[in-house]
This record gives structure tokens, sequence and C-alpha cells, in this order.
């Protein structure tokens, strides 16, 4: 999936099955996030199966942007004119939450393709309230109607406590989003991604794409009219939008794209971290296995390790043993000329071959370790005869069968 | 000859720039830049790796790589620096018992920087895989390499300097490719968000 989808999967999901198990009509209490920005609450109960309450918590306004009731200008119009009798706009809106509809599942058309359509729109209640106010700037540029307020930059909402800015002129409209991201390996990543934007616009199958340009700076047109909020660590993205872009059933898909075009820029950079750790995981892995391939611990693989024994044995060290290290060159090992040093063993003449004697002199220590009587026992048969009295007769017989033996 | 002009080198206090071996050799020799700095590098740790094993002067019992504890100026060699420029460097430390080997990878711009450092981490955290790589670099450096006179026994000479340097070509590539692969995916992205504008 390379461009994100306008319907919240999830919200589709619970209307279709909703819609199919009307008459079980369960419980349903639920709530979840999208884009990390809105937050949905989902509720319906078994008493009245056919009333849903879908409610919106929008993102946290910044101070630069216009709302009216809590929703962006002319949301409450698109509502209505979306879904029209199926839902109804409920005032007050539940606690926490900016808009809450209630659904009527039986005004739904009867007809499937229809009510499929419906359900699907109502699953992108984002596109609809979120792209509101920018659809209503776009579609001065198909009626060419000239603005009021020519070339005076507006900002929308579009994130917690961030927004864009739309620059209406005449024949087109200019849309700049300020790119912030919070990790800075994000931020890395996103520059490099926005400045192939930039790129892509100027190969040959896109000239009729919204002109594009990437600049670390804010542009001119904001400088005067916001001076604050314009602080962003990716850059500045503008896309210039004409007529042509929104002509038609393009304009749709043009408001989704611009109003998610943060989502979509991050959702990517995420993606190409995550393949960038699968990657260098797999690369690691293929080093390791290098060094392994090309013999690098072929003496390691044995069953001798020099670590096995480096603790508490102690290691072996000739006396007059050559300074130099030897490639492969056995060097002649003489059993007198060991002495004892803390530390591990060391190998003198082709590893396999002195850590074979080695682990011989070590089983003969532990050999010798074994053969040493217990304690324990040496004192349980030991007779002990200082604090027993003994008979002349036994005396004479123990002392007497002793020395003769 | 290189490998003679770096053990004079190697036994006074020296800092090298490739570039200067380079015009030396620039008549003979058509091999690329990053060819003469891998074999300045092999043939200088030829001649480094001749260690011996040598217990502490100061704690008996105790043998433990010198290099890092420098205990004693004795047992130290002067460091020597292999520079292709100042973003790539290379240092090796040598001592009686031991060698350290600093790589300072090329990082031209942000994204690099970043890429290196996550890779260098991934390769760090599996250190005892490799034995001969350090867990945390030196100091202005970007991987390190401790090479103790038991290595040197356990494993092949020729085969440790190969890998050192097979490993440091690795890292190259394998940077520029990711590299690469960021900026494919970045514009397949963005081609794909303006095909929706047509």
């Amino acid at each position: 999936m390379i461009l994100l989808q306008s319907p919240s999967r999830y919200l589709l999901q619970i209307l279709y099955n909703r819609v199919q198990n009307l008459e079980k009509g369960v419980e349903l209490d639920c709530q979840w996030v999208e884009f990390d920005d809105i937050r949905y609450h989902i509720q319906g109960s078994v008493k009245n199966p056919n009333v849903l309450l879908l409610s919106v918590s929008l993102p946290i306004p910044p101070p630069e942007t216009v709302l009216f009731g809590g929703l962006p200008l002319g949301a409450l119009e698109a509502i209505k004119a979306a879904y029209g009798v199926v839902a109804q706009i409920l005032d007050p809106p539940r606690d926490g939450f900016n808009l809450t509809l209630k659904l009527n599942l039986s005004k739904l058309p009867p007809d499937e393709e229809q009510k499929h359509a419906l359900l699907t729109k109502i699953a992108s209640v984002r596109e609809v309230v979120m792209g509101a106010p920018l659809r209503a700037v776009l579609k001065q540029l198909v009626t060419r109607t000239v603005p009021s307020d020519l070339g005076k930059p507006v900002a929308l909402v579009h994130r917690p406590n961030e927004s864009f800015f739309l620059v209406p002129q005449a024949d087109k409209v200019t849309v700049i989003f300020p790119m912030r991201f919070n990790d800075s390996i994000d931020t890395v990543l996103a520059t490099s991604f926005l400045q192939e934007f930039v790129e892509a616009r100027r190969t040959a199958g896109l000239n009729n794409a919204p002109p594009c340009l990437w600049s670390p700076s804010p542009p001119q047109e904001l400088t005067e009219a916001f001076t604050e909020s314009l602080s962003a660590n990716a850059g500045f993205v503008s896309f210039v939008i004409f007529s042509r872009h929104v002509e038609g059933r393009k304009l749709d898909r043009t408001v989704w794209n611009l109003s998610t075009f943060h989502a979509y820029v991050n959702y990517h950079v995420k993606c190409s971290e995550c393949f960038m750790h699968t990657r260098m995981r797999r690369q690691v892995e293929s080093l390791i296995q290098a060094g392994h391939r090309n013999g690098l611990y072929q003496y390691h693989s044995g069953p001798f390790r020099s670590g096995s024994i480096r603790d508490g044995m102690g290691y072996i060290e000739p006396v007059h043993g050559t300074e130099r290290y030897h490639d492969l060159v056995p060097v002649p090992v003489h059993p007198g000329s060991f002495r004892f040093r803390s530390g591990p063993v060391r190998y003198w003449s082709g590893p396999e071959l002195v850590s074979l004697r080695v682990h011989t002199f070590i089983t003969l220590l532990q050999a010798l370790d074994r053969a040493k009587p217990d304690p324990e026992k040496a004192k349980k048969n030991s007779p002990n005869r200082s604090f027993k009295r003994m008979s002349l007769k036994d005396g004479n017989n123990s002392l007497g069968s002793r020395s003769w033996k | 000859m290189l490998s003679s002009y770096w053990f004079d080198k190697f036994l006074g206090k020296s800092i090298a720039i490739v570039s200067e071996i380079q015009k030396k050799h620039a008549r003979g020799s058509n091999a690329n830049p990053l060819r003469l700095y891998l074999t300045c590098i092999r043939n200088t740790l030829e001649a480094a790796m001749c260690l011996q094993n040598f217990p502490c002067q100061e704690v008996e019992r105790h043998n433990k790589p010198e290099v890092e504890l420098k205990t004693s100026p004795e047992l130290l060699l002067n460091p020597v620096t292999i520079c292709r420029n100042e973003a790539e460097k290379c240092l090796i430390e040598t001592s009686i018992n031991s060698l350290r080997i600093s790589l300072k990878v090329k990082q031209s711009d942000e994204l690099e920087n970043i890429l290196t450092k996550k890779f260098l981490r991934f390769l760090s955290m599996r250190a005892e895989a490799f034995q001969v790589l350090r867990r945390k670099p030196v100091q202005g450096y970007d991987i390190s390499f401790l090479i103790t006179n038991y290595h040197c026994e356990d494993m092949q000479k020729q085969k440790l300097i190969d890998f050192i340097v097979q490993f440091m070509e690795d890292i190259d590539k394998e940077i520029s490719e990711l590299k690469l692969s960021v900026n494919t995916r970045g514009r397949l992205v963005a081609t794909e968000f303006l095909k929706q504008f047509i």
C-alpha cells in the first residue's frame, strides 16, 4: 500500500458488521486514533440497534487557525450534504470530542451499491470534516470566482498545534506545508524524501502534476502574515494547485491527498526506517558468516576452546618461548619447559596439537585430584584408637596383627 | 616499496596522507584511491601485527591488552594515522601484546551520518560474534577493533588482515547502497503522490 485510503478501514469494518447483523445488535463501545491526530469513538446499544453514535475529536488547533464551534469552516454544511438523513449532528457533542453524529442505519438506502457508497462515505468522515475548508478554497478555482481576500494566506489545522497554509490567487492556490518531525532520524529521512518530491516533479511523466518546491526557510508569502508558528525542522514544501488539478472528480482526491500529506510522508519515513533495520540486520549476519566462510575462526570451532580452561587452571608458557608470533609454524615444545602462570592456555605449535597436549595435561591433573583420598571418607574409615578402651588381649591382638603385617 | 616506506614511517611518529603516496605511485599504477587507501592500511597492519604474549608488569597474574591500559610507555609504539581525506581516516595504535584499529567512515551528508551511525551500532551490538570488534569506538572514530596476541594465535594473521580490509570495504559499500535505496524509495513515494493529481 503506497497511498493512504480515505475511508478509515476499522470504522468501515464496524459499520459493515453492524449493518449485516442488525438483528443481533450487540453492545458496542470503542475508541481509536488515526494518523496520530484524530480520535474516533463509536457507541451502539442493544436496545436500539439501528442507532450508532460516532464521535470525532479533531487535533488541537494552533492560535492562527479559525474554527467555528470547534469545527473547521464549512464542516457542518459538508456533513449535511454528504450524509443527508442518515446522520444527525448532536449538539452539544460528546464530552472530549468536537463532533458527534447520530447514525440511523434504518435510513440507509436499500440498494446495495448506494448503501456501500454511503457507508464508505461515513467511514471517510475525516475527509469530509477536515477537508471542508480546503475544498471550499479549491472550489473557487473551478468556478473561477475571484476570492475576496486575494493573496492573503489562510491557516488550516491538520495536526495537533500545527497548521498548513493556503495562499489563494486568481488562477492558482499555493499550499504550503511546514514539515515538523519529533525524531531527529525521521527529520533527516523526511528531508531527503521531500527533496525527492521536487526531483520527481521534474521527470517527463509528471509535467502536469502541481509544481512542487522545497526550501529550508519559510516562503515569502508567509513571513509577513504568520511570524510565529513558522519553525519547521524538515523545511517547507509548497504545491501550486491549478484548476486542472481540481476538475470534476479529481477534487476529492486532491483534497484528501493534500490534507493527509504529512501523514503520508510520515508513514513512508517509518516504513523506510523499518526496511533499513531489516537490511542492516541481514547485512551484519552476512558479515559474520563471511568471517566463518573465510576460515577466520577455524581454530575456534574445535572441542578445545581457549576460553574453556581460561579460568582457574592457569596457563602454560614455555620459559624460553620464542618471542614472535609464528604463522602456523610448529614450534617444538619440550615437556620440561613448562611453568605455571595464571591466565589462559597458549597454543605453541599448530593449535590442535597443543590444545590436545594441554587437554591431556589437565586430564592428568584432574585424575590426580580424584586419586587423593576424600578427607571425609578417610575420617570414617580410620579406626579411632585413642579414646577406646581395649583389653590387653585386644591390644595385643591388634598390635600383633599389625606388626606382623 | 610501499611496505618498506610504511615500515620506516611506522617506527617514527608519523601522520601520512595517502595522496602523497598516490602522487609517488601515480605513474605506474592504475589503482583507484580507495584501493590505495586500503593497500596502505593492509601493509601497515602487516607490519604492526607482530604481537607477543606479555603479562602485566604492575599486577602479578594479570595479562591485559597494553594498548587499552597504557600502563607503561615502553610497551607502546607510536600510533599511525592513515588519512584518505579529513572525513575518512584510520588510526592504528600498537603495543607489545595488542593492536587497536579505529576507523572513521566517510559521512558526506546528514543522511549518510545517520545510516553510518545506525549500521555501526548494529555491528557493535554483535561484537562478540566478530571477536576482534570493540564494543565502543575510540573517541573521534566510528568503529574500533582490538586485536590481542591471542587472536593472532587463534586465527591466521593473513586472514585477519583480509577480514578487516574486507570489512572496511563492505561498510562503505553497504552505506552507499542503503543511501541509494532510501533515495529510490523517496522517489517512488513522491512519484505516486504526484500521479494522483494528473
